[in-house]
């Protein structure tokens, strides 16, 4: 861990209240660290819980009744498990922003854009009308959305998906950030337009040297984006590779993610899928999780207490007990 | 757009016109289409023919029905709606005596149903606690499984006869003396609707709860009264906009039960004595005044609704 990072996460867990005696595990050994200026891409399955860790960052876990069971979170300094009310207004939207999950449904339905511009840009302070108009279209146009001075005073219900998502991306950067937050923020969007909100983001992170989190559940769509990806299995970092080196995984997952991508330049014959499927959210089995989906499993694999995240290289580390034998 | 608003309002507003066309066509025709004749339960049958048929001739019954309509429409721009057939008086002079009384009764039953549910439909429906969610709908779903009247009996058993704070019957048409007569059934009305519009407000606000933006909302810190106001009231309001106009338009008919109990005299208590009576001219006439008046409502409550939410189709 350099004590650069940006975030730092260690052995995260969060747990979810269910009633009130039964707690049931989501995350429970998230480790990775995020760089400052750096795209990191986390990748996983439904229920690997991508989702939750990004809500963790933000503080809004308590909404959905999950809570952090113990390990590690910190954000440039700042323990986020410890944070006030207080601490999370400074935090929330200066220093991290986030770009919704769902296209769709980002933006309020009951507000202008210019009004939800105008909250993402004041905040606290108490800037004049002038100032506002100016920075948001400013914004506007750094996520290039064309004829910015009509789009101000739409609705969402007006604009495509695509600059839904752009206004979504403007809101979270009106303040500079040091951190994006983009929860799957290309759901539902068709594939050109996914390109160009993965090419916004790559700007975004080049021009302001913003750090962004990328969750995805599509591996190669998020690959040239990112500098590092952090794959998440079963509430679990089973990998942490940079982005050059996710053909040479270690990791049984990752690799199957990897080769399971649909390649539209040169297609092949046939479509690789992951056989199986993943285990139900906190009934995961002891020993490696991910044992029942795996071409290389032994006996070992399941009978081991856990399997410890091991660095194998420079900025890349695996969970895997048998990663000396794939690869070769 | 700007444009496109004006151009969906405009839609609207030719729609309610032709709605309003219709409303004065059916409440012409409808009665017509009742057996018995004007003239003769006027006269009684041992009346002569000659009699009758003068009648007839002063009431422009003897001409054909697409002549009558006309004159009635002729009639309706002039401000004359026929007079009744059993006191003479002028219909619109009726219409104007009862009216108010009745508009009183729902609009202040209306106003005090919205500033209470609003804040029992938002708490209810965003704290998402199970035991005051569980006892909020067991309340509601009794008040809603009561008839009326039943409530309303119940109300003047306690407040009239028990502890004598409301009269039992009368009226007087002054403010702010009329209030002393109007408080229990407006009372009783607000109950009711009260129940309706929560439960619906509580459902919408749940729904809000979990959509994406209230979560973009958080995060981007807003403050308590803008994030109460335009990420949970505004986006969940606008279902029970509409339903508040619907409630509006229907009540005018269905608070001849509470009239009739509270012995008020109001425009549906008129009325079903003028259908008991065959006083076609004053039920067309009352009517034609219902269904206006529930095209405006409804226009309005869509408009509302437009400007709240602009998802909602008008």
């Amino acid at each position: 861990m350099t004590s650069n990072s940006l975030v730092s996460i260690n052995e995260l867990k969060i747990d979810v209240r269910i009633t009130k005696s039964l707690r049931l595990k989501i995350v429970d050994s998230a480790t990775f660290d995020v760089e400052r200026g750096q795209i990191l891409g986390l990748i996983g399955e439904s229920g690997s819980g991508k989702t939750m860790l990004c809500r963790s960052l933000v503080g809004t876990l308590g909404r959905r009744g999950a809570y952090i069971a113990g390990g590690d979170l910190v954000f440039d300094g700042i323990d986020l498990i410890t944070a006030k009310p207080s601490d999370w207004r400074d935090i929330r939207g200066k220093r991290i922003g986030y770009v919704p999950q769902s296209a769709l449904a980002g933006p309020n339905p009951v507000m202008t854009i210019g009004a939800q511009l105008a909250e993402a840009i004041e905040q606290s302070e108490n800037h004049d009308k002038d100032y506002i108009r100016k920075r948001s279209l400013e914004l506007l146009e750094i996520v290039q959305i064309r004829r910015p001075e009509i789009v101000l005073k739409q609705y969402p219900y007006d604009l495509s998906g695509g600059m839904k998502q752009r206004v979504m991306i403007a809101c979270a950067i009106a303040q500079q950030p040091s951190l994006i937050v983009a929860d799957e923020p290309t759901t539902g969007l068709d594939v050109t337009v996914q390109a160009e909100i993965m090419d916004l983001l790559k700007r975004i992170r080049s021009e302001f040297s913003t750090s962004i989190i990328l969750v995805s559940h599509d591996l190669p769509l998020i690959n040239d984006v990112c500098d590092d990806i952090v794959v998440m299995h079963a509430g679990a970092t089973v990998e942490k590779v940079s982005s050059a080196q996710v053909s040479h995984s270690l990791h049984p997952y990752t690799r199957a993610l990897y080769s399971s991508r649909i390649d539209l330049v040169e297609p092949k014959g046939q479509l690789v899928t992951i056989k199986g499927q993943p285990p139900t959210v906190g009934q995961w089995p002891s020993g490696c999780r991910f044992a029942d989906r795996c071409d290389f499993v032994v006996d070992s694999c399941r009978s081991a207490s856990t399997v410890p995240l091991v660095s194998v290289a420079q900025d890349h580390m695996t969970a895997c007990l048998r990663f000396d034998q794939i690869g070769k | 757009m700007k444009n496109q608003a004006l151009r969906k309002i405009l839609g609207r507003l030719v729609r309610a016109f032709s709605v309003s066309f219709w409303v004065m066509f059916i409440s012409f025709t409808i009665i017509r289409l009742t057996p018995g004749d004007p003239a003769t339960a006027r006269l009684g049958v041992e009346a002569g023919k000659a009699a009758t048929d003068a009648l007839r001739k002063q009431l422009k019954l003897d001409v054909n029905p697409i002549q009558q309509f006309f004159s009635y429409t002729n009639g309706l721009f002039h401000g004359d709606l026929g007079i009744s057939l059993q006191t003479g008086r002028p219909v619109l002079d009726i219409v104007k005596s009862t009216l108010p009384v009745t508009l009183t009764l729902i609009l202040l039953s209306t106003a005090a149903a919205v500033i209470i549910s609003i804040p029992i439909g938002t708490y209810i429906g965003w704290s998402g606690k199970s035991s005051s969610v569980y006892a909020f709908r067991t309340l509601t779903s009794i008040i809603l499984a009561t008839p009326n009247f039943f409530i309303a009996m119940i109300g003047i058993l306690f407040f009239s006869v028990r502890v004598n704070w409301a009269p039992v019957f009368g009226y007087t048409p002054q403010f702010p003396g009329n209030l002393k007569y109007l408080w229990l059934p407006v009372a009783v009305n607000t109950l009711i609707m009260t129940a309706v519009v929560s439960r619906v407000l509580s459902s919408s606000v749940l729904e809000t709860k979990g959509e994406e933006f209230v979560e973009t909302g958080i995060i981007r810190g807003v403050g308590r009264i803008r994030f109460f106001w335009f990420y949970i009231l505004k986006p969940s309001l606008a279902p029970t906009v509409v339903l508040l106009s619907y409630m509006m338009g229907t009540m005018l008919g269905a608070t001849v039960i509470l009239e009739t109990i509270f012995t008020l005299p109001g425009i549906g208590r008129e009325m079903i004595g003028a259908v008991l009576t065959s006083d076609y001219p004053v039920v067309q006439g009352i009517l034609l005044f219902f269904g206006f008046i529930t095209v405006a409502l409804s226009f309005t409550g869509d408009l509302i609704a437009f400007w709240l939410d602009r998802r909602v189709k008008i």
